[in-house]
């Protein structure tokens, strides 16, 4: 290096230069409104009905870059994921999603940016700042706090999102007008762990955005052939189809020692239609149910590994 | 600490020092839906770089967003982003960070 500034830390490792932005601290998130339900199977009271719900809590933040966000949960126990990020000129605003019904612990968003993008007030004039060669674009600059972090990987989320495996097919041969649910559509159980021993459950905070989704549908049809001699064929016949389906999106959540990469629900319905062969004086009937529509044929998609940066909040309060 | 680098805060108390760790921020883009973007950065030569990526507007619940695929390359100087095979891909921010390696 002919000129300009270089720190390496203490295993030699670059972690200020003049050439590659550090990420600074710009301040939390305001916390906005919120949404939660998802605790059941909408419409559906019967077996397996149960899912894990979830709360949607939207933030702001004013930047001129764009930020990297970080979650800190105040209830560790529970899954998190950003699973929307937008702008509006320099108004950013995510999407926290975060199992459970309750609206209470919210979790905290830490955001940073590069440090050319930090505004700082102009009364704060002391510091340290370096430049890029150009003189005028910054790398580092103290008068923001300099992200630090403890650790960090790729991290996935298992193929299937529910407790009970594999996938919740399609059957047939069942009574008319069955409807009872045998797929456990709940995410509890299901999650990858990553060891990570400096993730503790006080002050750790993660980014990680959500990106995997998922779609899955349990089916079934029933049939009944009434018997009557009259009948023009001996047999009418009483047809009946019960759907269930759940929409995920991938979550995380940090316990002593570990990032576990998972799912949560985002949405759920339930669609039941029943109808039998019209038979003159005696009439047809149908009989239609739903309480929503799959967002698109089950199936999961984006199952790929993103990168997961772990730190320490407590730098920053 | 008997050597080293360390920046204090207003207050006094330490914001950063040569005992930290990071991850620097080679750059951050957004790529548009269905496009295919590569990017070289020289400055990222023989780093380890990570790029994590974020959908812009989803969900929703009405369609299927496909994240476009990254692959670093060029002794990680080029970042290269693109559909995934056969499929369309939507909105995307990319954050590509580095660490000296």
């Amino acid at each position: 290096m002919a000129y300009g500034f270089e720190a390496k830390n203490d295993s030699g490792k670059v972690i200020i230069n003049d050439t590659i932005e550090n990420l600074h601290f710009i301040g939390k998130a305001t916390r906005g409104s919120s949404d939660s339900g998802q605790s059941t199977i909408s419409g559906y009271s019967g077996s397996n009905s149960t899912l894990d719900g979830r709360c949607i809590w939207t933030y702001t933040i004013t930047s001129a870059g764009t930020p990297v966000a970080f979650i800190k949960p105040v209830d560790y126990a529970r899954w998190h994921g950003i699973i929307k990020q937008s702008v509006s000129s320099t108004t950013w605003t995510f999407q926290v999603m975060v199992s459970g019904t309750s609206t209470s612990n919210p979790p905290e968003i830490y955001c940073f940016v590069n440090a050319d993008s930090i505004a700082v007030p102009s009364g704060e004039t002391h510091g340290m700042l370096v430049f890029k060669s150009d003189g005028s674009s910054k790398t580092f600059d103290s008068r923001r706090q300099p992200l630090a972090i403890t650790g960090g990987a790729s991290a996935v989320p298992p193929t299937d999102p529910t407790n009970s495996s594999g996938l919740p097919g399609t059957t047939t041969g069942h009574a008319w007008n069955y409807a009872t649910n045998d797929h456990d559509f709940r995410s509890s159980n299901r999650y990858t762990a990553y060891s990570d021993s400096n993730i503790n459950t006080s002050n750790t905070m993660f980014s990680c955005p959500s990106i995997a989704q998922a779609v899955y549908k349990r089916q079934m049809h029933g049939y009944k052939c009434s018997d009557f001699t009259w009948w023009k064929s001996g047999c009418q016949a009483h047809n009946s189809t019960a759907a269930w389906w759940v929409m995920y999106r991938g979550a995380y959540r940090l316990r002593a020692g570990n990032f576990d990469a998972g799912w949560t629900n985002y949405a759920g319905g339930y669609q039941f239609s029943s109808s039998y062969e019209s038979a003159g004086w005696f009439g047809g009937s149908t009989n239609n149910y739903s309480t929503g529509s799959m967002p698109y044929t089950a199936k999961t998609i984006n199952l790929q590994s993103n990168a997961y940066i772990v730190a320490d909040s407590s730098r920053y309060n | 600490m008997s050597y080293g680098l360390s920046v204090f805060k207003a207050d006094g108390s330490l914001g950063f020092s040569t005992a930290d760790v990071t991850w620097q921020t080679v750059a951050q883009f957004t790529v548009a839906a269905n496009a295919t973007v590569a990017n070289t950065y020289s400055e990222a030569a023989g780093m380890t770089v990570i790029a994590q990526r974020q959908l812009v507007n989803v969900p929703p619940n009405s369609q299927e967003d496909y994240i476009p695929n990254v692959v670093v390359s060029n002794n990680s100087q080029t970042i290269t982003v693109s559909p995934q095979s056969g499929l369309s891909s939507s909105q995307c921010i990319i954050h590509v960070l580095a660490q000296d390696s």
